[in-house]
């Protein structure tokens, strides 16, 4: 998968940021059909074949901005203000979250191993030896792979002492857990709606940005531009994503006019305690394992693809729809905002009736930007300092956060196992386990790898976010080596 | 007499942090150990610069013994630093 960082989802910050300033001025209908040449112009040396291209690219990263769904309503005949008129006056529909942009898609062969020129055509000739499919034939006296009798399995890649075998793969087939995503007839991108979870590991790895996820940001901006109460629900992951403490994070979303600042950690308590007395319960009623029901991708992963684990899952609310039931209760009236790395939160929070809408993490840094707030600067003020109760919940968002959470809130030692990352061979192993039990009564699961802290909306590569949620300082976090002292 | 050594300033405002500065803090993994001997490397407050409209002048922005640079990549750090060794 790619890394957080890259030319794309730098431009696509870019991108959000400039809608959002003129947004803020007032100024979005007028200027937005210039945006794409402002923001590509002719003089840039294009990624893509040309200007002109990318420019079209950011039309299209403007309307998923506005919530648009590409692959049904691109009309080019349209002007990027009518969309944005359109947009500012409905509530952005959840379904789909992702669509799919087609002039991007560069329509990547498929998947397929292939035989270099570093082959020498040796005496032993592993590859032959090893193929399961005699798929490997000489020709002039160099290997070739006969690809209507390969079936990938990446064998002769594995022995060949020369590394002349590569592996070319179809990077967001590759990425998607669920064999969602496939080129339709013509070659481009196409999302199977059934089989989708809305991971979004395919929008993370795809690198031509052709699928985007559809965006509730300018709902969001729409909102504290009218001066509503929001409050922002901000998930656990959220600190060591931005240049500052969790004191200053908190006081920059304030700033930009959210009305109260509520940690998710605060439902993780309780879905934590929930988890720990729901476990002893189902164990001596003799269940084998149970499994953690915080992850929304991984449980839509169960009700789509391996239903025989839908009973084994915790009963309890995600912290998401804990933390919203406690804000509903202290503020009626206010309209709440998740505020985190994921995108299945967003198909998750629809079943809420509390929850107004979802943003990332990057979303929200392009709001700071917009907006002109330093994170750095902030001034924490007293009413930004946090309850002790449940700041151990903070690590919800890494790998056995939380299971150890868990642990900590049950009265017997319980046996955890952790999945970090789901992919293919994951889900082909959750089929067996109400065959064959796995060595562990909580199983805690995690679509991303590296947990919520690399979820596909996240803002800064996880080392970072580790260090500076060790407590490292952020003019000095580089030189910091890893385990320094935890600030809980 | 050592070398001199060379101050540098990577600016962690919001606005740098978010176009790729936070990468640029990982210098201790991308940059070769004689290179970060030679250099005293640390986060800066914002520089004011992503306020200027200049389209050529873009976050991140880094501070190599008083002289500004924008743009700049990991690899790009990489570059500037060593000729700022070797002058």
């Amino acid at each position: 998968m790619l890394e957080i960082n890259n030319q794309y989802t730098l431009m696509k910050r870019h991108i959000d940021t400039e809608v959002l300033r003129a947004f803020f001025a007032g100024t979005l209908e007028d200027v937005v059909d210039n945006l794409p040449i402002h923001i590509i112009p002719r003089t840039r040396d294009p990624n893509r074949c040309c200007v002109y291209k990318e420019r079209a690219m950011v039309r299209y990263r403007i309307m998923a901005l506005l919530g648009v769904d590409i692959e049904k309503d691109d009309d080019e005949y349209k002007t990027l203000s009518s969309y944005v008129k359109e947009s500012l006056e409905t509530k952005t529909p959840v379904f789909p979250s992702l669509t799919t942009i087609s002039p991007g898609c560069s329509s990547c062969p498929d998947e397929q191993y292939r035989i270099t020129d570093s082959c020498r055509g040796c005496f032993a000739r592993p590859c032959l030896a090893n193929c399961p499919k005699e798929a490997i034939v000489f020709v002039n006296g160099k290997a070739h792979i006969d690809e209507k009798r390969c079936i990938k399995c990446g064998k002769c890649l594995g022995v060949c002492p020369f590394h002349a075998v590569i592996h070319v793969p179809v990077p967001c087939e590759e990425a998607c857990p669920v064999d969602a995503i496939h080129k339709n007839e013509e070659g481009f991108v196409e999302i199977d709606r059934e089989k989708c979870i809305d991971c979004g590991h395919c929008s993370r790895s795809c690198p031509f940005g052709a699928i985007a996820e559809r965006s509730s940001l300018m709902q969001v901006a729409g909102m504290l531009k009218k001066k509503e109460e929001v409050v922002a629900m901000i998930a656990p992951a959220i600190e060591g994503q931005f240049p500052g403490s969790l004191g200053q994070i908190v006081a920059g979303l304030k700033a930009l006019g959210f009305s109260d600042v509520v940690e998710v950690a605060e439902g993780a308590h309780i879905t934590a305690a929930h988890e720990a007395e729901e476990l002893q319960e189902r164990l001596s009623r003799g269940d084998k394992f149970m499994t953690t029901s915080c992850c929304p991708a991984y449980m839509q992963l169960v009700d789509r693809h391996v239903p025989t684990l839908s009973e084994l899952r915790s009963k309890a609310l995600s912290p998401m729809g804990y933390t919203a039931r406690l804000c509903a209760e202290r503020r009626p009236e206010a309209k709440l905002v998740f505020i985190g790395p994921c995108l299945a939160k967003k198909i998750e929070a629809a079943q809420f009736p509390e929850i107004e809408t979802v943003i990332t993490f990057a979303e929200l840094a392009s709001l700071l930007v917009a907006r002109d707030i330093d994170i750095k600067e902030m001034v924490v003020s007293q009413d930004d300092v946090h309850v002790k109760t449940y700041a151990d919940c903070r690590e919800f968002a890494v790998p056995q956060g939380v299971a150890n959470s868990v642990i900590r809130r049950s009265e017997k030692p319980i046996q955890v196992m952790n999945i970090n990352g789901v992919d293919q061979k994951t889900v082909r192993l959750m089929k067996t386990w109400t065959k064959r039990a796995p060595e562990a009564e909580l199983i805690e699961v995690m679509c991303c790898e590296g947990g919520c802290l690399a979820g596909p909306g996240v803002l800064v590569n996880p080392k970072i976010a580790n260090r500076l949620r060790q407590g490292a300082n952020v003019a000095t976090v580089g030189s910091k080596p890893l385990g320094g002292a935890k600030h809980v | 007499m050592g070398q001199k050594r060379v101050k540098v300033n990577i600016c962690v405002g919001t606005a740098c942090f978010v176009q790729g500065g936070a990468d640029l803090l990982l210098y201790e993994d991308f940059l070769e150990p004689q290179l970060l001997g030679l250099c005293d490397i640390e986060g800066t407050s914002c520089l004011g610069l992503c306020k200027q409209d200049n389209s050529d002048w873009k976050a991140p922005f880094v501070e190599i013994d008083g002289t500004v640079y924008s743009n700049v990549t990991p690899k790009r750090l990489e570059e500037l630093l060593r000729e700022a060794v070797d002058a």
